[in-house]
């Protein structure tokens, strides 16, 4: 029963980070935006579905306020942020992540040190096998619903300005895309769903602390999209279950084979490693970016060759 | 009620104490071809980037089609049909060849957030006629073959057609061209003025910055010369190569 209970926790963490890497993918992958402040949403979310559940806000209304709070607060933020560089993006949105979670942890309206309880959307009445097959099913489908619209997106007059502000951004607003309105939007957009994770984050686990939200999970995150490959949408879950997957898989082989030192605590340094490793020799990633498939494009293009082809 | 589609007045823009453009003024008519030449670093390409909206000009008033435009973000001068193609490329490397021409489409349904998730057949539709029309206008360059490979494939001289073509394809009330047979073979380069000209009939006007003279002149219909950040002489090609100054400025002193 242990390894299954295992196995069932780590899908439940690949649905939640696949969430969030595809936030990232929608913001760094097709929009170019370095966002090192991704921690920052995925807290408002989580403590937004704390505090309101804590007031007794059924389950579906406090996850639909965390999407929108941390929407509006990833709006706010943009604003600023996206007048900086690509660089004192990173580190300005990386800090802002920080100063919300030292808020959390002083503050008494967020439980402080200590964190909050937080109501389960499912009762733990009913055994941990069956509570975590019922959280994987509702995790997937928000997942599906994120994934089909960050598809739809990129594969959309819409995803094309975007990929051509990222390739180079002086040249789109020179052919008539507001880089601004994209930029903005981008970052809105991947807020609210990290919100949405932070939101069944927080629910799955029964409680939120302070502590949950180091800057580490947003280069955890980084890792993830990296690796499964930026501007592919199945490249970066596949980079969310293969890391998720290597981080409990080291946890779980010592207790089976005696290593000499505990690869938990290597753990950083691997992952370091792997970045490098990533950027030297694969720096696309695993999946290569997708085509830009607005359905049209290719058949349009193939009817034209047949119809050159005959008259030839 | 003035003539010129793109009016110049007295604008200015200085880097420092360098003046690059020194109260210019001059006008592009509807219509027709129109050359701007200079030696390198006489100001031409500063002139259309001020133009643009790129650099915002440090004096005098720019009007596009009887609107100032001197205060407006190269985004907004675009939709006005003000359109450009940069001397160095500056294309979207790894898109397809395609996806470069589509992205210049003006107008387009689908680039707003809400109509690209829930109004899809909306744009679809208008989606296959730019198809349409961007491979019309890659076939005139020569690049339709390479229609979905990515942009970065390119060679120099296609990335230079395809940065022309994706001009044409926002179908703009004026193009700025800058060196666009630059690094091309002779026979392209003077097809490309000559498919200039063929766009030019069809109410699309041209202001044209080329070193290649012969090409140049025998299309445009008026000339600028630029030297050292001003205007120094206008004119049908023909009094321009009459004129001894314009061989001074662009050969040096005897």
């Amino acid at each position: 029963m242990g390894p299954l209970l295992y196995s069932l926790d780590i899908i439940v963490y690949i649905g939640i980070f696949g969430i969030v890497c595809l936030s990232l993918n929608l913001e760094y992958g097709f929009a170019g935006l370095a966002n090192f402040g991704k921690v920052a949403f995925f807290l408002t979310g989580a403590y937004t579905y704390a505090i309101l559940s804590q007031l007794g806000v059924p389950f579906y209304v406090c996850i639909i306020v965390g999407v929108l709070i941390s929407a509006i607060v990833g709006l706010l933020v943009s604003f600023p942020a996206l007048r900086l560089r690509a660089d004192y993006l990173a580190i300005a949105v990386l800090a802002f992540g920080e100063i919300l979670r030292l808020i959390v942890k002083s503050e008494d309206f967020a439980g402080g040190d200590w964190g909050m309880t937080v109501s389960p959307i499912f009762p733990y009445t009913t055994s941990s096998l069956i509570y975590r097959l019922e959280n994987i099913g509702l995790i997937f489908i928000f997942l599906a619903i994120c994934f089909i619209v960050v598809q739809l997106l990129a594969n959309s007059p819409y995803g094309r300005a975007m990929r051509a502000i990222r390739e180079d951004e002086v040249a789109a607003e020179a052919l008539g895309k507001d880089r601004a309105r994209f930029k903005a939007q981008a970052f809105m957009l991947g807020s609210a769903m990290a919100g949405l994770a932070g939101g069944l984050y927080a629910q799955y686990l029964g409680y939120v602390v302070p502590g949950m939200f180091m800057p580490m999970v947003t280069f955890t995150v980084w890792i993830m999209v990296l690796l499964g490959g930026p501007a592919n949408n199945w490249g970066v879950l596949l980079g969310a279950a293969l890391v998720e997957i290597f981080d409990r898989g080291t946890n779980i082989v010592k207790d089976y084979i005696a290593l000499p030192v505990d690869p938990s605590d290597l753990q950083y340094i691997l992952f370091g490693a792997l970045i490098i490793f990533i950027l030297l020799y694969r720096p696309q990633g695993l999946l290569k970016e997708s085509m830009i498939r607005t359905k049209t494009l290719r058949s349009a293009h193939d009817a034209r060759r047949s119809i050159k082809n005959k008259g030839s | 009620m003035q003539e010129g589609l793109l009016r110049i007045r007295e604008v200015s823009k200085h880097f420092g104490g360098v003046y690059a453009v020194n109260k210019v003024s001059l006008d592009v008519t509807h219509g027709g071809i129109c050359g701007l030449v200079g030696p390198n670093g006489s100001g031409k390409t500063t002139l259309f980037n001020t133009v643009l909206g790129i650099h915002k000009p440090d004096g005098g008033e720019i009007y596009f089609n009887d609107q100032c435009i001197n205060n407006l973000a190269p985004h907004q001068i675009y939709d006005l049909g003000l359109v450009n193609a940069f001397q160095i490329p500056r294309l979207f490397y790894s898109l397809s060849v395609l996806d470069n021409m589509l992205v210049a489409a003006r107008e387009q349904q689908g680039d707003k957030l809400f109509n690209s998730l829930f109004l899809r057949s909306k744009w679809q539709k208008q989606e296959e006629g730019l198809i349409e029309e961007a491979l019309n206008i890659l076939e005139l360059v020569e690049l339709e073959h390479l229609a979905l490979s990515p942009a970065g494939e390119l060679s120099g001289g296609q990335r230079k057609l395809l940065e022309v073509a994706r001009g044409l394809m926002a179908k703009p009330r004026l193009l700025l061209l800058d060196e666009p047979a630059a690094g091309i073979n002779p026979v392209l380069g003077k097809k490309i003025f000559q498919k200039i000209e063929e766009f030019s009939h069809n109410g699309t006007a041209f202001f044209v910055i080329e070193h290649r003279l012969e090409i140049l002149f025998e299309f445009a219909s008026w000339v600028y010369v630029m030297n050292k950040g001003k205007i120094v002489i206008a004119g049908q090609p023909q009094s321009i190569i009459d004129d001894p100054a314009f061989y001074t400025i662009y050969l040096g002193e005897e």
